[in-house]
């Protein structure tokens, strides 16, 4: 009798215990990858999140930098890590859309290793040249380019940087030939632009406007398919004459798979809620982007789904590679 | 007169209670940060992003400016004590410092150290202040063939670094090449000697290899004699550089500044170049009697005021451009985009005050620093004397725990194991560190500024001749390659003579 008491004792114990860590995400400190060197926009957007989701939850959210094979040792990381949530990752075009269709093999399955949360930002390219090219709009230069085959270079961060693809895209879809220079990052390549090394560059818009307002170089469109509220006045690479041509930078945070769907959908709200904040919609704004209309979990599942497609496309016809 | 009005603004910003404040609070932080092996400004700079989120633009700018060139001072503490250089431009300086500090002159060192770097700090402030933009189209005007021309004079430079044999200087300078060539390389994306690990595909880290084959090989070196520890505590000397030393330097540190000047404003390189080319043109003009490689005051004077101007000058890009000549400008842009400021060209028109502020609290930052420095060097030398056998694990730990900030990463600590054992070898072999060291961090930068310069110009390689400020580089190269090469060839002749 005592015995068959203490069981059913133990068993509603267990039972009464099983719910409770569900309710309590989050209950320790939780660790925000960021597979870049700290100081670019994107591991500061990732910092502010974090500060605003520490300052919501009461938890210390710990940004790790982890830079290394353009964004693949932090993505293999957390691709590794368990689903329990205390892991998050700030994937970006180039470790979901881009490295996989770029690089031999990469250590992790950008679909079903990961489960996407939320979109934090897209960002445009900026189609701009020297002030020395005697063009004006992206026709002149298509037609320069077709002149002079060969004589045009541009400029880009890395190989397989969305600055490549781009202007790997516009000869292709324009028909015309230039030749790619790559650098070691945004800063070195828009330092050869601005002395006439090079003569054009598809820049993101946060780097290059300076130059422009300035008046050191010349902007000719942005490489979304919309217009962007930063630079309304722009027009698009796809309304100048290339329609169809749509390329963005974006970054989003990622979970491990298997992480409880509870779990995301909480996270979501929270980012959501943290990107609508006053100081950090001012400050994505200023870097040119624009918010989706949609950003649930599902959406951007879609997005990622679309973009790595699309750049699978791009880089096959680009014939870019990375052993 | 309107640089005068504009330093007076300068000063009045950079001289409010506040801003002195997080002046002193950046160097101090600097100070510490560049004295702990590995751990450097650019994850310190990282780390208190967050914290100029609350500050006004100005104060958080000069506080994370303050930490970098702190840096600069503290990184030499560590060169001349322990022979552990905490950033590259810190390499040259460990090769006098450190064998003055074994013959029990530390003090000297640093203190000629500290007032050398504010002296150049002093005279490249000026600099800024009267010729930022000029010197920024300058700057410009260097591109891809003239980097390459430029890293040939310092390869060759580089040969000079060594005092010992020839031939082994250049062994290390090609050994420190190819170990640089690791990585992926930028114009193919091909990874080489990466062996299939990720962690190998952005290459070998500078800190890795600098802590392993010049600190660890150290201490190594170190224990396996047993008389070493004697020789620190017995000759302790003065603590400060006698009138006669300071004068000794005056040249020194004049071409060291003029130097570190110039090259500091180009981007990518330019302050480590600064150093270690203040170095060799100090050997091959400094007055005789030489001691360099033994511990010659001059040998540290030279590129400490160096690389301290260079540290000053290279915030010319990024003031008046808005481009970051290294990962520190890069973070410093970040702090500017949190608080937003777009860097970039009309900064300086748009915002006098940061501008003129930012250059003022520069000299008052120095000011600080060598205020600091000086009596702490009374500390620093107490602590040589604490017994070896619980200093050199205290370094050990530091330099584990310097090297894993970086990338986060324990594999950088087995890396920089494999190279204690490696710079163990060379120095029973008698190879010296720090051509390899040069070899390594240039070698790459050569290539890949070869090869660009040969994309721009599609395959014409006369293009580096026919540029003028190409064609000059590579005239002194080969002019220093001459007197390099000249005595042995000397050597051999009289040899031959004899044996006649």
């Amino acid at each position: 009798m005592q015995r068959l008491l203490s069981l059913v004792v133990a068993a509603a114990a267990v039972a009464l215990a099983a719910p409770a860590p569900a309710q309590t995400y989050p209950s320790k400190p939780i660790r925000f990858v960021v597979p870049f060197p700290p100081g670019g926009p994107l591991d500061i957007t990732g910092r502010a999140i974090a500060q605003k989701l520490a300052e919501s939850w009461g938890q210390p959210v710990v940004v790790d930098n982890r830079p290394g094979a353009g964004g693949g040792i932090g993505a293999e990381l957390v691709a590794k890590s368990p689903g329990d949530g205390y892991t998050l990752l700030m994937g970006a075009v180039s470790t979901h859309a881009i490295n996989p269709s770029l690089y031999a093999k990469v250590p992790y399955d950008p679909q079903k290793d990961f489960v996407p949360v939320a979109l934090v930002a897209q960002v445009p390219n900026i189609l701009v040249v020297n002030p020395s090219l005697p063009v004006h709009s992206v026709k002149e230069l298509i037609d320069y380019a077709r002149a002079k085959p060969g004589a045009l270079s541009f400029g880009s961060g890395s190989t397989g940087s969305t600055g490549h693809l781009a202007g790997e895209l516009f000869k292709t879809m324009a028909g015309v030939d230039m030749v790619h220079i790559p650098y070691k990052g945004g800063a070195p390549a828009m330092q050869d632009l601005l002395a006439g090394q090079t003569q054009l560059m598809f820049d993101n818009l946060a780097n290059a406007l300076p130059q422009v307002k300035a008046g050191k170089l010349r902007a000719l469109a942005v490489t979304t398919s919309k217009r962007s509220p930063a630079v309304p006045d722009l027009p698009t690479v796809a309304e100048s004459g290339l329609p169809g041509f749509d390329l963005t930078t974006w970054f989003g945070v990622f979970v491990p798979a298997g992480t409880p769907p509870e779990t995301v959908a909480k996270l979501n709200a929270e980012i959501v809620k943290a990107l609508a904040s006053k100081d950090l919609a001012e400050r994505l704004a200023a870097m040119g982007t624009v918010p989706p209309e949609r950003n649930t979990p599902e959406s951007f599942a879609a997005f990622v789904r679309a973009e790595a497609a699309k750049y699978a496309q791009v880089v096959k016809s680009s014939g870019a590679r990375v052993d | 007169m309107d640089l005068l009005n504009n330093l007076a603004l300068g000063f009045t910003v950079a001289l409010s209670f506040q801003n002195l404040l997080w002046c002193f609070l950046g160097v101090l932080l600097g100070t510490l940060v560049g004295v702990l092996p590995g751990i450097g400004p650019v994850a310190t700079i990282a780390m208190l992003l967050p914290v100029t989120f609350t500050l006004p633009p100005v104060s958080a700018l000069i506080m994370l400016a303050g930490i970098y060139y702190g840096a600069q001072y503290g990184g030499s503490t560590t060169a001349i004590l322990v022979n552990l250089p905490g950033e590259s431009s810190s390499v040259v300086t460990a090769l006098d410092g450190y064998q003055m500090a074994r013959q029990g002159r530390a003090g000297p060192a640093l203190g000629m150290a500290a007032i050398g770097s504010f002296f150049a700090g002093t005279v490249s402030t000026l600099v800024i202040a009267l010729f930022a933009p000029p010197l920024a189209e300058v700057a410009l005007k260097f591109g891809p063939t003239e980097y390459f021309s430029l890293m040939v004079l310092g390869l060759i430079a580089a040969v000079v670094l060594a005092h010992g044999s020839l031939i082994k200087a250049i062994a290390m300078v090609i050994l420190g090449l190819l170990l640089g060539l690791v990585g992926t390389d930028v114009n193919s994306g091909v990874a080489r000697y990466s062996f299939g690990i990720s962690e190998l595909s952005d290459g070998i880290g500078f800190v890795t290899v600098a802590m392993g084959v010049f600190g660890i090989a150290e201490i190594m070196a170190n224990l396996q004699q047993k008389d070493t520890r004697d020789i620190f505590v017995a000759k302790i000397d003065r603590l400060l550089p006698s009138m006669e030393d300071i004068k000794k330097c005056i040249p020194s540190v004049l071409r060291g500044t003029v130097l570190g000047s110039a090259l500091g404003i180009l981007p990518g390189g330019g302050a480590l170049l600064a150093s270690f080319a203040a170095y060799t043109l100090e050997k091959k003009s400094a007055k005789p009697p030489r001691n360099f490689g033994k511990g010659d005051i001059r040998g540290v004077a030279a590129p400490e005021s160096a690389n301290n101007a260079g540290a000053q000058t290279s915030f010319i890009p990024l003031l008046t451009l808005g481009i970051p000549s290294n990962p520190v400008m890069a973070l410093m842009i970040g702090a500017m985009m949190i608080q937003g400021i777009a860097p970039g060209p009309q900064v300086m028109t748009e915002r006098p005050q940061l501008f003129w502020g930012m250059i003022a609290s520069m000299w008052v930052g120095n000011l600080m620093l060598v205020i600091l420095n000086l009596p702490l060097i009374g500390m620093w030398i107490k602590l040589l004397t604490v017994p070896y056998r619980l200093l050199y694990p205290a370094i050990l730990v530091f330099c584990a725990i310097g090297v894993y900030s970086v990338n986060n990463a324990s594999f950088d600590i087995y890396m920089m194991a494999i190279f204690a054992v490696l710079g163990y070898v060379w120095v029973k072999l008698e190879c010296e560190p720090a051509p390899l060291i040069l070899g390594f961090i240039l070698g790459p930068m050569m290539e890949e500024n070869l090869r660009r310069a040969m994309l721009l110009s599609r395959g014409d390689p006369s293009v580096f001749f026919t540029k003028p400020i190409s064609a000059v580089l590579l005239g002194i190269s080969l002019v220093l390659l001459l007197i390099v090469l000249s005595p042995s060839i000397k050597k051999k002749r009289e040899e031959a003579f004899q044996e006649a």
